[in-house]
């Protein structure tokens, strides 16, 4: 079994070649690069008015310079020459230089990451904290009318796009009612608090948006939880339980719900991904420098570096949350013993 | 008749059905409908009938793991068709079941020792040490190795899967076992096996058996008297031998003629 898990962790690297290699090969097709955006600065600079490009283009910027810039941003290169220049430089944790801030990609995305990192972590334990216990007194109700009424709360929140409960949000309870502050992750005189004051401020600015980030989030977990133990409740082996003597709740905590655990387990190292992954619509309603606004950004200002900076983090992040799921079953459930012809 | 272990007097079980629409009356299912019969101590009573008579459902209604919508089931002079389960927990020592499907029966996640470890823990019989003994002794009884106690259910065969079954539901010494055609699921080669595994543990133990199967040869082979349930209902009840030889229902002439003759 470890040799399994070594396995898939060597297959790591091909995968990751594979998705970056395709998401560079994007950035050299895609319009709209580095230099074009270079060019049209300098084309604005230089003259103003509405002046068609084709036109003017190479009279701003010589052919000289054109070459220098390819050369500054390796455009010069053909593609996979750069992309084997990009992947050796990322073996040495150098992710290269923003072309819009001009400071190193790892120095801007770790500046984010206590921001996204903070969000990532209370949504997935807020959610679970939650949704287990909710999905299981659903479970065992199931057909009452708590079941039923939360059902429909957490249906709605489901239904409804998050920017819209994030735009409902802030309209009604830091604009009209003034009880939570409009946006941002801290005050503006954050530094000069003591201890108690700062976790106080930053859970007073998380409220709303983590309200938004949870309520979309809550329906899956939850009705997974609930369908896997009806599941395991009517199963032969809780008619067994039950044949020996046990009563209902010892039978549900001792067997059904032990068992019905499982699917949650499988999901829990997938959301190590969402750690780093902030919704950029959620972190612009809110004000929040995060690493999803910050991808965002990036992408629109063609960004490249960055671009790929976080692709990097947060598809290590994914394929090892997929491994560890993997490990989780198989630490959860004794019929699973991968890697092993024999069944 | 009144020291009969067990006596079922008029037993019904009906599974509610699913309206098809808003005006439709709310309907049933009659599985176990109106049955009586009684099981002597130390006896076997065959139950046979076809597929979807609704024998396991009347195992299940006996054992209240199924509440019977009406009738009596008298256990030890008690009625127990009534009883809730904190109620039924002590009686449970004494009323154990074979279940058809050795695999579904058994929670996947536990070891043998912990499946036939927990009804001594439930019934708190004996400190740790002597309920580890209690399952080796019971492993032996059913013809495992000790090793299978650290195993898995899925870990073995079906026969295999069967006798930790049988070990399980022997655990607590019961009186009355309920027996859901336990080999009905199994190779026929394995099947002799179970069967005499069942009829030795039924002379150690002095077991009263319920035994239940759509195999009429079978349920001769094992039972003194037989019952023949035909949808829902005990159409004849006699002799294990005058069953077999001189049958009085048109139902029982009908089962006892679709056993395939191979042997002339
Ligand atoms: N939980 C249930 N809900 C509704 N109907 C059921 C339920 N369980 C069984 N039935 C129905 O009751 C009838 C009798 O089922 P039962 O399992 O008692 O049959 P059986 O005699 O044991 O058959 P087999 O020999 O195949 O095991 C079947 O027609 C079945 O469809
Ligand atoms: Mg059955």
């Amino acid at each position: 079994m470890v040799g399994y898990f070594l396995r898939r962790l060597l297959l790591v690297i091909p995968t990751f070649i594979g998705i970056s290699l395709l998401v560079f090969t994007i950035t050299r097709v895609v319009p709209g690069g580095p230099i074009e955006r270079l060019m049209t600065q300098a084309q604005l600079g230089g003259e103003t008015g509405g002046l068609t490009r084709s036109q003017s283009s190479g009279s701003t910027l010589s052919d000289e310079q054109m070459e220098e810039l390819k050369h500054y941003y390796g455009f010069d290169k053909p593609l996979l020459a750069g992309y084997a220049e990009w992947l050796g430089k990322v073996i040495q944790f150098d992710l290269g230089t923003s072309t819009r801030y001009q400071d190193p990609v790892w120095d801007i995305i770790k500046e984010r990451f206590p921001v996204s990192i903070f969000y990532g972590l209370s949504t997935m334990i807020l959610t679970y904290l939650v949704c287990i216990p909710l999905g299981i007194f659903k479970g065992m109700y199931h057909g009452s009318r708590f079941d039923s009424l939360s059902s429909a709360v957490v249906f709605l929140g489901y239904a409804l796009p998050s920017y819209v409960i994030g735009i409902a949000l802030i309209s009604a309870f830091a604009g009209y009612f003034d009880w939570f502050p409009l946006g941002g992750f801290v005050s503006d005189d954050f530094a000069e608090f003591g201890f108690w004051q700062k976790t106080t401020d930053i859970f007073h600015h998380a409220v709303l948006p983590l309200i938004a980030y949870l309520a979309g989030s809550f329906a899956v977990t939850t009705l997974m939880m609930k369908n896997a133990l009806m599941d395991n409740m009517s199963a032969d082996y809780m008619r067994t339980a039950t044949a020996k003597g046990l009563m209902r709740g010892e039978a549900i905590r001792g067997h059904a719900l032990r068992n019905s655990l499982i699917p949650i387990a499988t999901s829990f190292g997938n959301n190590i991904s969402l750690l780093i992954s902030g919704s950029f619509l959620i972190e612009t309603i809110f004000n929040i420098d995060g690493i999803g606004l910050l991808g965002y950004e990036a992408v629109i200002e063609r960004d490249y570096p960055i671009v790929m900076g976080i692709l990097v983090i947060s598809s290590i992040l994914y394929l090892v949350g997929n491994i560890l799921s993997d490990i989780c079953v198989a630490l959860v459930d004794p019929r699973i013993r991968f890697g092993e012809s024999r069944t | 008749m009144s020291d009969a272990l067990l006596e079922v007097k008029e037993l019904h079980l009906h599974y509610p059905l699913k309206k098809r629409h808003l005006l439709d009356k709310p309907s049933a299912f009659k599985a176990v409908n109106g049955v009586s019969l009684f099981v002597n101590p130390g006896e076997t009573l065959g139950l046979v009938g076809e597929s979807g008579c609704g024998k396991s459902s009347l195992g299940k209604a006996i054992l209240n793991l199924q509440t019977p919508t009406a009738g009596e089931v008298w256990f030890q002079k008690t009625d127990i068709s009534k009883l809730s389960n904190r109620e039924m927990r002590p009686i449970r020592r004494d009323l154990q079941m074979i279940f058809q499907d050795p695999y579904e029966s058994l929670n996947s996640r536990h070891t043998v020792s912990s499946i036939l470890e927990e009804p001594l823990i439930i019934h708190s019989l004996g400190d740790r040490n002597q309920r580890r003994k209690t399952v080796s002794a019971l492993l032996d009884q059913v013809g495992l190795p000790q090793s299978a106690a650290n195993k898995y259910p899925h870990e073995f065969s079906g026969g295999q899967r069967q006798r930790i079954g049988i070990a399980r539901a022997i655990a607590l010494q019961p009186k009355l076992l309920i027996c859901d055609e336990p080999v009905s699921a199994l190779d026929v080669s394995v099947q002799a096996q179970i069967l005499n595994l069942l009829m030795d543990i039924q002379q150690d133990m002095g077991l009263a058996m319920l035994f239940i199967s759509h195999d009429l040869s079978v349920v001769r082979h094992m039972s003194d008297r037989i019952a023949v349930m035909h949808q829902g209902q005990i159409v004849e009840t006699g002799n294990a031998e005058d069953i077999y030889c001189q049958p009085q229902h048109d139902y029982t002439r009908l089962l006892l003629d679709s056993i395939p003759q191979i042997a002339q």
